[in-house]
């Protein structure tokens, strides 16, 4: 479903993507981990066509993202990383405009604003303004943005910052009910998100692609021998750790680290 | 063209739900409505001082259209050049600073889709100003009334006077949309497209004392002058195509930003 080749982005002499590849299967969860500044936004904006690639090429949906931007923002829901709302509209009038982009049929438009409502549960703060809205609202006002429409593919940039945990749990579940017709590649650092949600790895660390895997796969990998269930959050710490540390110089590389030892 | 009216749309419930669009149409009417009482005392005061001793062929050569009515245009449309960037700041660089250029430029979407639902909408708020200016000469006609015993205002110069007032206001939202895709910052968008719009209104001011190809130069370069003809009655193609070449250029020039703000 999403095909990324050799993909470089580079801002004048800064490289904040470098030589990226992976493939994401249709109706796969895939989370994009990696520390701040390690690329991850910088990726989802290529994927979505908002900032062209320097060098490489991406593929949603068997379409090049530069070559037919428009069938592949079609098919895309992307909620970015400061949801993109308007302070002055109700998330009423606002889904309706997101509708009338997406080029969806008027008719249509007041059953696919219930549908996103009641997924994103936003329901009760349609007709107030956005604005006044929490963080939490304003967030989720985003994620129904970004389903609108029903899209193949959705890319969601950290879903659940400012959201509380019980919020959090339901961005989860709403996730994980997406897989299977939809494709979804979610960026966070909040490690659990993505051993709960995700069925596969995707790990940056400064621009490159340090691993990308199934969760099964990373722990056969860094923690050979052990025995996790995925209740067990701290597993993936671990792995995250020994995957991002060895760059920064001066700190020895961690192997060493006894099994079951700090966690 | 269904994104380009919901963009449309959009803008103008933007602009109707905060105060912008109010203040700017407010400040159009006070301004209209002061000239306008103002432009009519004097002509009273004019025709009253007039009859005694001229007679009868001053008196027919008064008349309220080009003394009342073009007068009211002419200071109107400093107003006009004056609130259009007020009005045109916040289309693109509003959208900059909220990250929703991100759900613009990420939705299946041509940017000259964008640069034309924007522009739509600030088409709608001139030809609102416009409207309003256009009470004046109505209200003139209800209660004023010919020599001749005709109409007292002549629509056909009322008409051409507004065309040119919605051309100039047109004009000026297409700069101020091409500033506005420049800049992050509303304040700024605002102030850089009064100062272009100000200084295109006021060029005039070199023909004074300059001779040959600078006064013609200014001249030809100024808005101002570019209105005149209209508030006289006629129209004239060369000033039609000032106001569409600096519409179209500038909207070429918002689409080419939005291209290019990508690959910064």
């Amino acid at each position: 479903m999403i095909e990324v080749a050799h993909l470089t982005k580079r801002y004048r002499d800064r490289v904040a993507v470098d030589d990226v590849s992976f493939t994401v299967g249709q109706g796969e969860v895939v989370g994009l981990l990696g520390p701040n500044g390690a690329g991850k936004s910088t990726t989802l904006r290529v994927l979505t066509g908002f900032s062209p690639a320097t060098s490489g090429s991406v593929r949603v949906a068997g379409f090049d993202v530069f070559e037919e931007p428009l069938e592949v923002k079609r098919r895309i829901g992307y909620l970015p990383e400061t949801p993109p709302v308007y302070p002055d509209l109700t998330p009423r009038s606002y889904l309706a405009f997101c509708a009338g982009l997406k080029g969806l049929s008027r008719r249509s438009v007041k059953g696919h604003i219930e549908r996103v409502a009641h997924l994103a549960r936003i329901e009760d703060v349609l007709d107030r303004v956005t604005g006044n809205l929490s963080k939490g609202y304003r967030q989720r006002v985003g994620l129904a943005q970004a389903l609108l429409g029903d899209p193949e593919v959705l890319i969601l940039d950290e879903p659940t910052v400012g959201l509380d945990p019980l919020q959090i749990r339901e961005v989860r579940d709403l996730v994980r009910s997406l897989a299977g017709d939809h494709t979804v590649l979610l960026s966070t650092h909040i490690l659990p998100e993505v051993a709960m949600t995700c069925g596969k790895v995707l790990v940056l660390h400064e621009g490159r692609l340090v691993d990308f895997d199934t969760l099964d796969g990373l722990i056969a990998k860094y923690l050979p021998g052990r025995r996790v269930t995925l209740d067990d959050l701290a597993f993936l710490e671990e792995i995250y750790g020994k995957l991002v540390m060895p760059r920064e110089p001066g700190l020895a590389a961690p192997p060493a680290m006894a099994p079951g030892g700090p966690a | 063209m269904r994104a380009a009216l919901a963009i449309a749309r959009k803008e103008l419930e933007v602009y109707f739900t905060t105060p912008i669009a109010y203040v700017a149409l407010t400040v159009i009417a006070f301004f209209a409505a002061q000239f306008f009482t103002g432009a009519l005392e004097a002509y009273r005061t004019f025709a009253l001082r007039a009859s005694p001793a001229e007679g009868r062929e001053v008196l027919e050569r008064l008349n309220l259209t080009d003394l009342v009515v073009a007068r009211l245009f002419a200071s109107v449309a400093v107003f006009i050049v004056i609130s259009a960037p007020f009005l045109s700041m916040r289309l693109l660089a509003e959208e900059r600073r909220n990250r929703t250029f991100e759900l613009l430029m990420t939705s299946p979407v041509r940017p000259y889709q964008i640069v034309l639902g924007k522009y739509l909408a600030a088409l709608v708020l001139v030809g609102l100003s416009v409207a309003i200016v256009g009470i004046f000469p109505a209200l003139l006609s209800l209660f004023a009334r010919g020599a001749q015993g005709g109409g007292a205002v002549e629509w056909q110069t009322v008409a051409t006077g507004l065309l040119g007032l919605f051309l100039l206001g047109a004009m000026c939202m297409a700069v101020g949309l091409f500033v506005s895709a420049l800049t992050e910052s509303v304040l700024v968008a605002a102030l850089a497209s009064l100062m272009v719009l100000l200084a295109l209104w006021v060029v005039t001011m070199f023909t004074v004392g300059n001779e040959g190809a600078m006064r013609s130069l200014a001249t030809g370069m100024s808005s101002s002058e570019h209105l005149l003809a209209f508030l006289q009655g006629r129209i004239r193609l060369e000033d039609v195509l000032y106001y569409l070449s600096f519409i179209i250029l500038s909207l070429w020039l918002t689409d080419r930003a939005l291209e290019g703000g990508r690959w910064a």
